[in-house]
């Protein structure tokens, strides 16, 4: 009797929308795209953490948590690489995470949502909104995938000689691929 | 009878080794430079030429071909055979040079927009053993190129100098021919 008690107490207070999911990191992606000279290259990071927390049938109940770590950054050169960790662009040494926490999801259609969260990024918080596509894989598990854009002047990356535009734009064209597996 | 190519293939002639010349400048500039805004500008630049010299390539063939003009006609025929081959191989390594560059620069994942308007396609998608293996043969064509034309440069020379016949000033009509 006592055991059933606290089934049931727990199934009161854990939330029933609780479901961390497994991320599948090798099959998961953060890349981005930014205009050098005007030209489109592309990048990504190597290295990230996601916590994904929601229920499929109300995912406007849950919580995505996503950690970067900066310094896993691919920009297409090992010269770029490792001036990109630098502290004109993010300081890694000082700013080694740059982080997502999810506040608010919203439905937009079916398997749509809009995200709205914090993302800070180099000790600076800014307001972000990412579209997100929920897709149901098979056999199980879902694509959680979507695009963003940021301005790398908000966060302070790539400032002093880099700040000029025309040669590093100031839009970065962020876009994720994260495998849910239940 | 005409005694000289045409005034575009002259000028496209000058032209070509004006283009050649800053982009080989901005290259061997280029190797030892650290990463830097001015880097990518020179980089764009050193592309952007390159592209030029390849795109005006076929025109200057065209021309070239419509002109007519034979500037072996007064050779032996030996001399005929070896300034046909350091022609050819001129324009071969004018096609080469550029086009490894561009392939190059494909399998790094970097585009080239000329002149920052005009995206040229990608040659090859992203691969950097293909990249590393364009870049030798970007610089090994590059190394030829060089050395031919300061052959035809110092032959050039030759003609101007030694045997007087007017050859180098077919190409700078206003040098007064040595006689």
């Amino acid at each position: 009797m006592k055991w059933l008690l606290s089934v049931l107490l727990a199934s009161l207070v854990t939330p029933a929308w609780a479901q961390p999911w497994k991320v599948d990191y090798a099959r998961s992606e953060i890349r981005f795209v930014i205009k050098q000279m005007n030209v489109p290259v592309e990048g990504g990071f190597k290295r990230f953490q996601v916590t994904a927390d929601f229920d499929v049938a109300k995912p406007e109940q849950g919580m995505f948590r996503v950690e970067v770590d900066v310094a896993g950054i691919d920009t297409g050169s090992d010269e770029g690489d490792a001036e990109a960790r630098r502290p004109a662009w993010f300081d890694a040494a000082r700013h080694p995470k740059a982080v997502f926490v999810s506040k608010n999801i919203r439905r937009d259609g079916p398997g749509r949502y809009v995200m709205t969260g914090d993302l800070t990024v180099k000790g600076r918080t800014r307001p972000l909104s990412v579209p997100l596509v929920l897709t149901a894989q098979r056999p199980g598990g879902w694509l959680a995938s979507g695009r963003f854009a940021l301005k790398r002047t908000d966060f302070d990356i790539g400032g002093g000689e880099w700040a000029d535009p025309s040669v590093v734009a100031n839009d970065i064209d962020g876009r994720f691929k994260l495998l849910l597996m239940p | 009878m005409r005694d000289r190519y045409g005034w575009t293939l002259i000028s496209l002639h000058w032209l070509t080794l004006l283009l050649i010349l800053a982009a080989y400048t901005l290259g061997t500039l280029l190797q030892d430079m650290p990463l830097s805004p001015t880097k990518l500008k020179l980089y764009a630049w050193h592309k952007w030429i390159g592209m030029l010299v390849l795109f005006l390539l076929p025109l200057r063939t065209l021309l070239r071909w419509r002109d007519g003009f034979d500037h072996r006609r007064d050779l032996r025929p030996w001399e005929a055979s070896l300034s046909g081959g350091v022609h050819a191989a001129l324009y071969v390594l004018m096609l080469l040079v550029p086009l490894f560059g561009w392939l190059h620069s494909s399998a790094a994942g970097f585009p080239v927009v000329w002149f920052g308007v005009l995206p040229l396609p990608d040659l090859v998608g992203k691969d950097k053993v293909l990249a590393e293996v364009f870049k030798e043969l970007h610089g090994s064509a590059v190394n030829l190129l060089v050395m031919l034309v300061a052959l035809h440069a110092a032959a050039a020379v030759y003609h101007h100098y030694f045997r007087r016949d007017g050859v180098l000033a077919r190409m700078l009509p206003w040098l007064r021919r040595r006689t």
